[in-house]
């Protein structure tokens, strides 16, 4: 039997001090990170922070001016190369070919056998609903369905480490949700991933931990409910029946917001919100009462400007 | 190796589909065939009938002689070749008679007429006045009747025997005969030699470029939307170099084997002269080193290239060099012994094609077939050598096109 920790030691990515020149820029200045199997790990910067770069270092198209990269223990080297999924930013196939036979192609390049192959890209057509089109040309599909194409090439031969640069760039919300499902089950299938976004509402609903670059450096890392915690204020959001003018004179409220239909009320540091609610219940009739978090759009926005 | 082959398999099927190559097979030899037929089919076509000339003799002394032999050239149905017609004219001025026929001739009622001034004495002169400049068989002809015709009359007025002038005056063809060193002998034609080692020198270099053109444009294809990353991050650079040269090889052979069809086809029929497949095997041999040697040039150089642009200017350049050799092949089937061709036999990018030529003209010494193959398999190792480095980088650089110094870098680079 397996043990968790076994499974974790077996698949994780290490990258350490990576640093990446060209001629006359730093594209990737003196990074440093861990990505654990089961929880998605989030690498988010502006355009231009250098998250592609990194991403072509961890799966060694490019070899980094310094640093290391360590899966399971090891460098990556061709020794992995079958375990890897790999979906880059910038899309397109073989236009003049069939879909199934790029699908092959690329399941047969990653040591793939030819007859489990087919079965697999079966399985995913049907899976993404482009069944009708597998023998059709790829430049005869739409955008969006070459799209679900590569996405099959990237991961059919169910690889340990997924990279994903930009994977619903191009999606409908529908097709967009429909990814999102098969990457958070990968997720819970202990797969090791890697998302590369600067779409903030998607790394949060994905993302257990969060590498955030700018220019290149790190601006900040760590889990999702850390950095949350990190740039969050101590806020609540209450609606309500009655007078509730007496709130904002409260010892431990630092401000209070009226917006239109609720009031947004700040605590001091060692106020939690549920002690706040019980202060505050006898009061008045509460209809509504939610933590108020900082949306990772927010604090990206912040931290990115505070890091200029 | 199985990887290799993987992508082999695929580059290979992939571009044996496509239409390009399909047209490229059947289209290169046809339009080979053309030009090295149709001017001989014309010419042959122009022959076909019976032509009138004229004939301007002031002296009055060699016209006879001259129409009775004229008349008497048949062409090959049997017809007379030439009509002769006397344009000279006692009653009238030289000047005008001239005028009058140089009219005819531009009037089309005339192919063309002779001219002869101051016959009879040392200064005499003959031209043959015609719309164009003559065809060679013509002038040939009226040369060498009317220098018979002249001498006999000469040896005639010296009172010379008749027996002795019939048997001076008879006309005796250098032969050109081409010996080897098995004792073997075989009569050399220089036009076909020349379109019979010509025309594996075109089918080089056409196979050269459009194969060659299809590689670059794959290439460009999986730079262009990064295709080339997700092969680089499946299998290492040099199984991808590999497999593509693999495809590209398998893709020339096929393109021999049915060429070699064809020609086997129509061998010996007019189209084909039976003395193409001479020295089938050494000619092969120059050919498929020729072959892979620019090939992995091209997978080196083309793989640089990040737009359709470059890639054309690119291919230019290559071609250049490949038709290098058809400038230099007359003079290796008339001297096929000199320096220069001899030079251009070592040197790897003309070697295939030089060689190409030199089997069909000369006997070439073991010891030169030797040592130019090993010449070759010792480039092909190292343009190899050099175009997987340059492969390596090229193919993950976008945009700008590295400088010349840049590229040094890539080639001594690890």
């Amino acid at each position: 039997m397996i043990c968790l920790g076994d499974l974790i030691n077996e698949s994780m990515l290490t990258a350490e001090n990576l640093i990446k020149e060209y001629k006359d820029l730093r594209a990737v200045d003196n990074v440093s990170f861990t990505v654990v199997p089961g929880r998605i790990f989030g690498l988010i910067g502006p355009n231009g922070a250098g998250k592609t770069t990194t991403i072509r270092t961890i799966l060694n198209i490019i070899r980094p001016t310094s640093g290391r990269i360590l899966f399971n223990g090891g460098p990556i080297n061709e020794n992995f190369f079958n375990i890897i999924g790999y979906l880059p930013e910038e899309r397109g196939l073989y236009k003049k070919s069939k879909v199934i036979d790029v699908i092959l192609y690329f399941a047969e390049l990653k040591n793939m056998e030819r007859k489990e192959a087919v079965n697999e890209a079966d399985k995913w057509l049907k899976k993404l609903d482009i069944k009708v089109y597998r023998n059709k040309k790829i430049e005869e599909l739409s955008k969006g369905n070459q799209q679900k194409v590569q996405f099959i090439t990237a991961i059919i031969h169910n690889p340990k480490l997924l990279v994903f640069d930009e994977p619903f760039g191009g999606f409908d919300p529908i097709n967009q949700q429909l990814i999102r499902e098969i990457i958070i089950s990968f997720a819970a299938d202990g797969k090791t991933i890697i998302l590369c976004t600067h779409q903030m509402d998607t790394a949060e609903k994905l993302c257990a931990d969060i590498l955030l670059i700018n220019k290149g450096k790190e601006v900040y890392s760590g889990s999702l409910v850390s950095i949350k915690k990190k740039f969050g204020t101590n806020t609540v959001k209450i609606m309500f029946e009655g007078d509730g003018s007496f709130i904002s004179s409260l010892p431990f409220v630092v401000k209070t917001e009226k917006l239109n239909s609720h009031l947004e009320v700040t605590l001091k540091d060692d106020m939690l919100p549920k002690d706040f609610l019980k202060e505050i219940m006898p009061l008045i009739s509460i209809t509504h009462f939610s933590v108020v978090e900082p949306t990772l759009d927010k604090i990206f926005i912040d931290a990115i400007r505070g890091n200029q | 190796m199985k990887k290799i082959l993987t992508i082999a398999r695929w580059e290979y099927i992939e571009k044996v589909r496509t239409k390009t190559f399909i047209i490229s097979m059947f289209v290169t030899p046809a339009i080979l065939l053309l030009f090295a037929l149709a001017p001989t089919w014309f010419s042959r076509n122009a022959e076909e009938s019976t032509r009138a000339y004229g004939i301007i003799d002031s002296s009055g002394i060699y016209f006879r002689p001259m129409r009775n032999n004229l008349e008497e050239v048949q062409l090959k149905n049997g017809q007379p070749k030439y009509v002769i017609v006397n344009l000279f004219n006692q009653s009238e001025n030289f000047t005008d008679i001239k005028k009058s026929a140089d009219d005819d001739v531009i009037k089309n009622k005339l192919e063309g007429y002779i001219l002869i001034m101051n016959g009879g004495s040392d200064k005499i002169r003959v031209e043959f006045r015609n719309r164009g400049s003559g065809s060679f068989d013509d002038i040939g002809k009226f040369e060498e009747i009317f220098n018979k015709v002249k001498n006999k009359l000469l040896l005639q007025k010296a009172g010379v025997d008749s027996t002795v002038i019939s048997s001076a005056m008879k006309y005796v063809n250098v032969n050109p005969i081409k010996i080897e060193e098995n004792g073997k002998e075989s009569k050399a034609d220089f036009l076909t030699l020349f379109f019979s080692s010509f025309i594996f020198i075109m089918l080089l270099m056409m196979m050269v470029l459009s194969t060659g053109n299809m590689l670059v444009r794959s290439l460009l294809e999986e730079k262009s939307n990064r295709l080339i990353e997700i092969l680089v991050s499946s299998c290492t650079q040099k199984q991808l170099l590999a497999g593509k040269v693999i495809a590209l090889s398998g893709l020339g052979f096929t393109q021999i084997f049915i060429w070699g069809l064809l020609g086997l086809v129509s061998a010996g029929t007019a189209l084909v002269p039976l003395n193409v497949f001479d020295n089938i095997l050494p000619l092969l041999v120059y050919f498929i080193l020729g072959y892979v040697f620019y090939v992995s040039i091209f997978v080196g150089i083309g793989s640089i290239c990040s737009t359709e642009q470059e890639a054309q200017q690119f291919t230019s350049y290559i071609s250049i060099i490949l038709t290098m050799p058809v400038i230099f092949s007359i003079s290796a089937i008339e001297y096929p012994g000199s320096l220069l061709v001899r030079v251009l036999s070592y040197i790897p990018f003309t070697t295939a094609s030089v060689m190409m030529l030199r089997v069909k003209v000369e006997t070439i010494p073991v010891w030169e077939f030797l040592t130019t193959i090993l010449i070759m398999i010792i480039s092909i190792y190292f343009t190899i050598l050099f175009s997987s480095k340059l492969f390596k980088i090229g193919i993950l650089s976008y945009g700008k096109r590295p400088s010349m110094k840049e590229l040094i870098r890539w080639v001594r680079e690890k």
